[in-house]
């Protein structure tokens, strides 16, 4: 006991180390300023990924549009950067302003690490004009490849500075034993406050995330494009350019629960405390805000998929299962959405009649949501394996035997995940807890399994008719842009959710925060402030689209004029 | 243009305003920074029990596990057929105080069967008094309070000097009924005029149900008869209200419950 307190003590030893901010607080501007700077950040690090790939898949194929996709998102990188940076900067000095007890501690811990960020920010940044300006340079033969080769560089460079900001964030969470208020415990490097406990499950969640997010973005992108399109071969490119943009947001979104299982049992690995404040504490109504989140998106992904399907010859023999995996999506969504171990007023208790509600109860256990969550997957997947199958006719001798595989698969995957959703409400905690991971590798091997068979069975297969890229109605296109502002949203709420798990520590349990906003807002209020977030970020992303149209314009017109001179 | 302008920006709008407000219609929950106490050097057992019952719906935490009745036992409620933790706390190891003590501060020493080791130790979150506190608030639930102030941290003790000037908790003069139900967070459980929950007896119409005599021995000893009806609530009263009020307030309720006919 004795040698706990003057820890308690001392980590409560920040009073009077604090800035104020006009009108909204500190608190409201380091969490807009961070949250804004981090979505910025997302889509710089989304974007690079999507850039490499397409300008890959460029250079294998000889597709010139492939090459036009990744140029133009790189332009739009070169706006973004500079806002990225300038929030960053904001970021920096309003933390060392309005928290600067805080700062001292953490620039203590990290110095070097600090250094190093700077300086890859910087190389990034080069490497990034390089990319984007040497793009019409090296634009054929080896030179090619070596300008692919600054893509990647630039994803490198871009990933690393994220490792190490992840670093500083995720030690907040998880410091290392030991650490105080002083500094970490001798023995201790900063390598080991790097490499906490959750840097490496933050690592690939954003990984995974960022890829998500840029997905989404480069298809709202395309939507507004086709929407403003003056011609059909403009509008055909971008249906294209957004169907590319949801593909790759959807298809790895897919994989992003996956991440998030990891995170959070590292979480209850390192504290059991934080884990249960998380899922079932104060913040226990955040998951059925992100169930409600969730579920808007795969339906709109899957109603962007099914619209897009009446532009495919050949999808018309799919279409009268639509509204069967509609019903799926919505009993799904219902499910994953109720609620059940809630903290409850004995009003609340008295009314359920014990602390869960009788009926919904049993829908709002574990069992009933992972079941539900993979359902929705599994739906999912299955929408884009017949838009992707829709115009095709597979020519291999196995083709019979191979769709029938691919169904059992599908079948069985779903036994699987039913049989233990079921079989959960009859075991432990502990033991339900294990089967998620049964239910997942089903859903997963379905995926992968599928896909391969897929993917040889339709080689060399005819066609049943082109897609009529460009005929796409508008409402398919507004389903994009709910697609992008939802991610965005949720990426907002899961902020709120990784940071507001400390509760009134700026480090867990080493330093406490004693400031006038110590104590962790109610969802309402990390509401409006993920808005406000939300908005400010889409307006500037808006502003940089019509940015790099002016430049667009600007480069055309030249050209223009430089043909009619000559 | 401006048309898809004006649709794109009225849909985004939509759907972030969607969001808010499914956000801030839920429950509101805060995470509360947790309380500063100051126990004087005389502080009473009512007060502790007061000021622990607030630590364990507060800075503690305790609710988040204690009373799903799926991560950790039930503690204000019935467990296993023992009763409420004040009950069943004394056959442990025959000293319920020392136990709950132990319990909060190495919680792997006492754990029951079915049960994780997922309880931190309440040292890295509370303070020592802030402890006892809690002891006191779990023992009266069901059970006697034997915390004292010679349980808290002693003079000399840096905690103890600090709160040694600061006054301790202290209870309202008032006679007014009705002032001292809401004070006592009666209608927390008990229905008046149709208000507050129902998870022990309503008031209304109490002068017609029992008489005076039971009123008072429900509030001075509220686990000695359950009332019909709320077996699954047993224990969920703490006894304390005997020592929280003066005779003449406690005459002042009765007075006025028995008249609730």
């Amino acid at each position: 006991m004795t040698d706990i307190l003057p820890l308690i003590q001392a980590a409560a030893e920040t009073g009077g180390s604090y800035g104020t901010f006009p009108v909204i607080g500190s608190r409201a501007a380091i969490w807009i300023t961070a949250q804004v700077h981090l979505m910025f950040a997302a889509f710089v690090l989304g974007v690079p990924m999507f850039a490499v790939i397409t300008e890959l898949i460029g250079i294998v194929t000889r597709d010139s549009k492939y090459d036009k996709l990744s140029k133009e998102f790189t332009r739009l990188l070169v706006f973004a950067y500079s806002a990225t940076a300038l929030w960053g900067a904001l970021l920096l000095f309003l933390l060392t302003t309005l928290y600067p007890s805080f700062w001292i501690h953490m620039a203590g811990v990290f110095d070097m690490s600090m250094w190093i960020y700077a300086s890859l920010f910087f190389v990034e940044s080069f490497t990034l004009y390089l990319y984007y300006y040497g793009w019409d340079r090296w634009k054929a033969g080896r030179a090619k490849w070596g300008h692919w080769g600054l893509g990647i560089l630039l994803n490198v460079w871009g990933t690393m500075v994220m490792f190490i900001a992840n670093g500083w964030l995720t030690y907040m969470m998880s410091p290392p034993e030991g650490t105080t208020v002083q500094g970490l415990p001798e023995g201790v490097r900063m390598w080991n406050a790097i490499a906490n406990a959750t840097w490496m499950p933050i690592n690939i969640h954003r990984l995974i995330a960022n890829a998500v997010f840029g997905g989404s973005i480069v298809a709202a992108y395309a939507a507004y494009r086709f929407l403003s399109a003056k011609t059909d071969e403009e509008r055909a490119h971008y249906d294209w350019m957004g169907y590319v943009g949801n593909f790759i947001a959807i298809s790895t979104f897919i994989v992003l629960p996956f991440a998030g299982y990891y995170l959070g049992r590292e979480i209850y690995e390192y504290n059991q405390q934080m884990g249960i404040t998380m899922m079932g504490g104060f913040m226990s109504w955040l998951w059925i805000v992100q169930a409600v989140l969730i579920g808007v998106l795969f339906l709109s992904a899957n109603y962007y998929l099914w619209l897009g399907m009446g532009r495919i010859p050949g999808a018309e023999r799919f279409m009268p299962y639509t509204k069967w995996m509609l019903l799926v999506l919505v009993v799904c969504w219902i499910v994953w959405g109720t609620p059940h171990t809630m903290i409850a007023s004995r009003q609340e208790l008295a009314a359920m009649g014990g602390s869960h509600h009788p009926f919904l109860g049993i829908l709002g256990v574990m069992s009933a949501k992972n079941t539900a969550v993979n359902f929705m997957i599994l739906t999912t997947f299955l929408s884009f394996m017949m838009y992707r199958r829709a115009n095709k006719l597979p020519t291999v001798a196995w083709a019979k035997t191979g769709t029938i595989i691919q169904t059992a698969m599908f079948v069985l995957s779903s036994a699987v995940v039913l049989f233990y959703g079921i079989y959960g409400y009859f075991v432990e905690a502990i033991v339900r807890i294990g089967f998620s991971v049964y239910q997942v590798a089903a859903v997963l091997a379905c995926i992968v399994g599928v896909t391969v068979i897929d993917i040889m069975m339709l080689r060399r297969a005819d066609s049943r008719g082109e897609i009529r890229w460009g005929q796409m109605p508008e409402r398919s296109q507004y389903s994009l842009f709910v697609l992008a502002v939802t991610f965005t949203w949720l990426m907002g709420l899961m902020g709120y959710a990784r940071s507001g798990i400390r509760q009134h520590w700026h480090v867990w349990e080493v330093m406490r925060d004693t400031s006038e906003f110590a104590a962790t807002p109610a969802l309402g209020y990390a509401a409006k402030m993920i808005s406000v977030a939300v908005l400010i970020f889409l307006a500037l992303v808006a502003f940089i689209f019509w940015l790099g149209g002016l430049a667009e314009r600007g480069a055309s017109r030249s050209q223009t004029s430089g043909t009619a001179r000559a | 243009m401006w048309a898809t302008n004006i649709k794109v920006v009225s849909l985004t709008l939509a759907v972030v305003a969607f969001y808010t407000t499914i956000a801030s219609i839920i429950p509101q929950l805060e995470s509360e920074v947790p309380e500063e106490f100051d126990f004087g050097s005389e502080v009473t057992t009512a007060a502790l029990v007061v000021a622990g019952e607030r630590v364990y719906n507060g800075a503690a935490g305790c609710a988040t596990c204690h009373g799903l009745g799926t991560r950790a036992p039930n503690l204000l409620t019935d467990h296993g057929g023992e009763g409420a933790i004040g009950a069943r706390c004394g056959t442990r190891d025959g000293d319920c105080k020392n136990y709950l003590y132990e319990a909060l501060t190495e919680p792997g020493t006492y754990l029951i069967a079915g049960f994780a080791n997922i309880m931190p130790d309440m040292r890295r979150q509370l303070p020592e008094d802030q402890i006892w506190a809690l002891v006191a608030y779990l023992q009266s639930v069901g059970g006697e309070v034997t915390v004292t102030a010679a349980d808290l941290p002693q003079p000399g003790d840096e905690q103890r000097e600090a709160g040694a000037t600061a006054g301790q908790p202290t209870f309202s003069a008032t006679l007014d009924p009705q002032t001292l139900l809401q004070e006592k967070g009666c209608l927390g459980c008990h229905q008046l005029d149709g208000a507050g929950a129902p998870i022990g007896p309503p008031f209304d119409g109490m002068g017609a149900r029992i008489t005076s005599d039971r009123i008072r021995t429900g509030i001075l000893d509220p686990n000695a008869e359950i009332a019909e009806g709320f077996d699954q609530f047993a224990g969920v009263m703490p006894a304390f209200f005997g020592e929280q009020l003066s005779a003449a307030q406690l005459e002042a309720i009765v007075q006025f419950l028995e008249d609730r006919r």
